[in-house]
């Protein structure tokens, strides 16, 4: 009953958004920053999903990265929204030729947020149980690392065999530095080192950050960030029209007139690590037959989709442009409906009939295009709805279902089709031997070359279809300054973010 | 009297244990779990069967009935296995943004209702009795989360009155700010709620007006309308009180859609946010404490009913 009221309010909503398109009106935006920024300044960021807990340890899902990486909890490296790897608790670091050891300087007079002075012997505890506590999250990511020592303020990290993707996962969960032994409650607070303290959760309204004044590097430019966390986007159309948030990620870039037409916000399209993925469950039934999993990949308009989106780009193999090994594969399956008519009668597989299990928090948008693409070809896709949970027990677990959408948003997540048991189904043995000889590799272009290799065969295999490459959709006061637009949904550092009083 | 009570009573009690057992058993039907959602994608068995082993989910279904029932009956409605923290407390804050708004809503609901429901009954043949009529079944079919789209439209965008959504961070540390937030929400389910309550305002009048009393009234002297007022509309309050009962549950249901819709943070939102969460101590505890609170507002209205109602008390 709950959920059939939800369900229902739903589709309302999307009726109620196409009446108020019809009664804004278009005026011109004119985005000029007036004014001093404001140091005292308050800034409310609308997002998108709410984490369950806070607990940086164990609990999964991008919600937690997106505003506790960076802000709140630091690691010996950082990357910037381009991706680049850079220093942060460590001012520096070198690695040996034989890419076996890591040594990083640690930064002096770094105190957590409780004023206990950064140690390197934190730095070693939080690495070393990271590895050896499976329950932590990425704690698989340093399996190759074999001792963690600390000598004055130089950590080394010895490994057994090279790790191409090893100073890239420090930049993540994996490389995070707690205090050792802390008693901070991570379900509802945090301690970290980063320019922000975690001031207040109030679930399922809001989490509020203050800036730390004793911060080790640039002070944050305003005194306290608010993250307002609002599912809908007419809702936040709303709260942003009204004055009541600074920032909207995750909007719908097809409301762009809207959001724009009082002159007070300006839409920016950031490139993503989104994938929007179609996953296809091969191990048995017709789309086992690489000509049905090829027929369906060329029915759909991948062009068609970005349309509908307003936003993003087309991606025709498993890694995206931001990401190393990154090689543009539209000649692999181009659209051609009468191309995938003929795989399917040369397949037998007339008159196919399958179905989309897709988590019900994404928009309508994708399912609908899939529905109508895949009908021209004479496949009847049925779309079951599910909430995530569902989503995670019967595709994710189970791996009961047909084809799946799901937006996968972690950038260099490539591993997942080096993985037989993963919900993709993928099993391709020359293409996990090419990723385990990228990891192995010592120099960044020759793993790079490595899994774009691996990448093409992924894609030749038809083993997914990528229907699209995700935009961070931004909508941004004009008088916000520093407000980063790549990559928003993974993570997102708010070090230089500003507001004027202008 | 104490006898109706008392078996009333028994009958409240009985009726929160079948609600607890099924809560507990209809929740443990739903797919997926937490430890899923805590460990996520890219997470392997082993990572799974610590978390399930560190929340207790892998105790037998009857030993984790006995140890929530037991604990409700000390008075702790349990703890969320994502945050820790104490169901009822959640409850509590929460209720500040819930409570208000079924209040207001209600009262909303009420002020619309009952005079243009007399009003409507009272003029019934006539042009304006039948567009009032006819307007309320048009309201009272509106879904509500499009009337209250439209109240945003006007109120918070265009004029710029109300805000459009959320709850002010502070609470209700500032009166006036915490109850602009309430008021387009309340007025979404008050205007909805307040639609169907008119129809049954209206009806309940032209009962009483059919009634000996009322008719015994006129013909002592008194004009029709005025019978009505002074003799009919104390029996139509009766029965407005009872439906008011009934509607509690609406409103309530009516808040889970309009806490959503307006990013409210009350007991609606939270539920859908728990269920999709899979954090079903959480979920149970919610549960049980709205339906406790509906069926102790139905065990209140049939005491008052009761008590207020002479005709009642001879017939027991």
């Amino acid at each position: 009953m709950l959920r059939r009221t939800v369900l229902a309010s739903a589709s309302l909503l999307a009726a109620g958004a196409l009446l108020l398109t019809a009664c804004s009106g278009g005026a011109e935006p004119a985005p000029t920053v007036t004014g001093e920024p404001d140091p005292d300044a308050s800034v409310a960021i609308r997002l998108v999903l709410e984490p369950g807990n806070l607990d940086i340890r164990r609990t999964a899902g991008a919600a937690l990265d997106q505003i506790l990486v960076d802000n709140v909890y630091q690691g010996l490296v950082a990357r910037t929204a381009e991706q680049e790897i850079v220093p942060a608790l460590a001012s520096d670091w070198t690695v040996s030729p034989d890419g076996l050891t890591y040594t990083f300087t640690l930064r002096e007079g770094v105190a957590f947020h409780d004023g206990q002075p950064l140690t390197p012997q934190d730095v070693v505890w939080s690495l070393t149980t990271r590895k050896n506590t499976p329950e932590w999250r990425d704690s698989a990511r340093l399996a190759n690392v074999e001792t963690i020592e600390a000598e004055g303020q130089d950590i080394t990290l010895t490994l057994t065999e090279p790790d191409s993707s090893l100073l890239w996962n420090l930049t993540g969960r994996a490389g995070i530095v707690l205090k050792e032994g802390d008693t901070v409650d991570y379900n509802t607070a945090a301690n970290g080192t980063g320019p922000f303290v975690l001031e207040r959760w109030r679930e399922g309204d809001s989490i509020t950050f203050a800036r730390n004044d004793a911060y080790w590097g640039e002070p944050a430019q305003v005194a306290e960030v608010v993250f307002d966390y609002i599912p809908d986007n007419q809702a936040a159309l709303g709260a942003a029209l009204a004055g009541e948030v600074d920032v909207v990620t995750g909007f719908d870039a097809n409301l762009r007139e809207q959001i724009e037409a009082n002159g007070e916000f300006a839409l920016e399209l950031g490139q993503s690590t989104d994938k929007g993925t179609l996953a296809f469950n091969q191990t048995s039934g017709p789309l086992a037959d690489v000509r049905v999993r090829q027929a369906i990949r060329q029915a759909i308009d991948h062009d068609a989709i970005i349309e509908a989106l307003a936003s993003g780009q087309t991606q025709y193999g498993p890694i995206p442009e931001l990401d190393p090994g990154y090689e543009d594969l539209s000649d692999v399956a181009p659209y051609d409906l009468e191309a995938a008519r003929a795989l399917l009668e040369a397949a037998g597989a007339d008159d196919l009939e399958l179905t989309l299990t897709i988590p019900n928090f994404y928009s309508t948008t994708i399912p609908q295009i899939l529905v109508s693409d895949l009908n021209e070809v004479g496949i009847t896709l049925e779309v079951e709805s599910v909430d995530f949970s569902t989503w995670l027990n019967d595709v994710y677990i189970n791996q009961d279902y047909d084809l799946s959408f799901v937006l996968h948003t972690e950038a260099r997540d490539f591993e997942n089709w080096a993985n037989p048991d993963y919900y993709f189904t993928y099993d391709n043995p020359e293409v996990q031997d090419l990723y385990a000889q990228s990891l192995a590799a010592t120099d960044e272009e020759e793993a790079a070359d490595l899994l774009q290799e691996a990448a093409r065969l992924v894609a030749e295999d038809h083993a997914a279809d990528w229907l699209y490459n995700g935009a961070s959709v931004v909508a941004v006061g004009t008088n916000i300054t520093g407000m980063p637009s790549i990559n928003v949904n993974e993570r997102l550092n708010l070090a230089e973010i500003a507001k004027s009083n202008g | 009297m104490i006898r109706y009570a008392l078996i009333r009573l028994g009958l409240l009690l009985l009726g929160l244990f079948v609600a607890s057992v099924l809560i507990f058993l209809t929740l443990r039907v739903l797919p997926g779990d937490v430890a899923q959602l805590i460990a996520g994608v890219n997470s392997n068995p082993e990572q799974l069967a610590a978390i399930r082993e560190r929340l207790g989910l892998n105790h037998p279904l009857p030993a984790q009935y006995l140890d929530w029932i037991g604990g409700v009956l000390r008075g702790d409605l349990g703890t969320s296995l994502l945050t820790g923290t104490a169901v009822v407390d959640e409850l509590a804050e929460k209720a500040q943004v819930t409570v208000p708004l079924g209040i207001l809503s209600l009262v909303i609901a009420v002020l619309i209702s009952v005079p243009l429901g007399v009003l409507s009954a009272m003029r019934r043949g006539r042009a304006d009795g039948t567009a009032l009529s006819v307007g309320a079944q048009t309201l009272a079919a509106v879904p509500v989360v499009w009337a209250g789209m439209m109240l945003v439209v006007v109120f918070a965008v265009w004029l710029g009155w109300l805000p459009a959504q959320g709850f002010p961070r502070a609470g209700w540390a500032d009166p006036w700010a915490a109850l602009r937030s309430l008021i387009l929400p309340a007025l979404t389910i008050g205007i909805v709620e307040g639609a169907m309550l008119l129809r049954f305002v209206r009806s309940a009048t032209l009962q009483a007006v059919g009634q000996d009393f009322v008719r015994t009234a006129a013909a002592k002297g008194l004009t029709r309308d005025a019978a009505l007022i002074r003799h009919g509309l104390p029996v139509v309050g009766l029965s407005v009180i009872t439906v008011l009962g009934l509607q509690v549950a609406g409103i309530i249901v009516g808040a889970v859609v309009i806490e959503q819709l307006f990013s409210l943070p009350g007991i609606g939102r939270m539920l859908v946010a728990d269920v999709g969460a899979r954090d079903l101590p959480k979920v149970q505890g919610e549960l049980l404490a709205l339906t406790g609170f509906v069926l102790v507002v139905g065990f209140a209205v049939d005491l008052v009913h009761r008590i207020i109602d002479p005709r009642q008390r001879e017939a027991a």
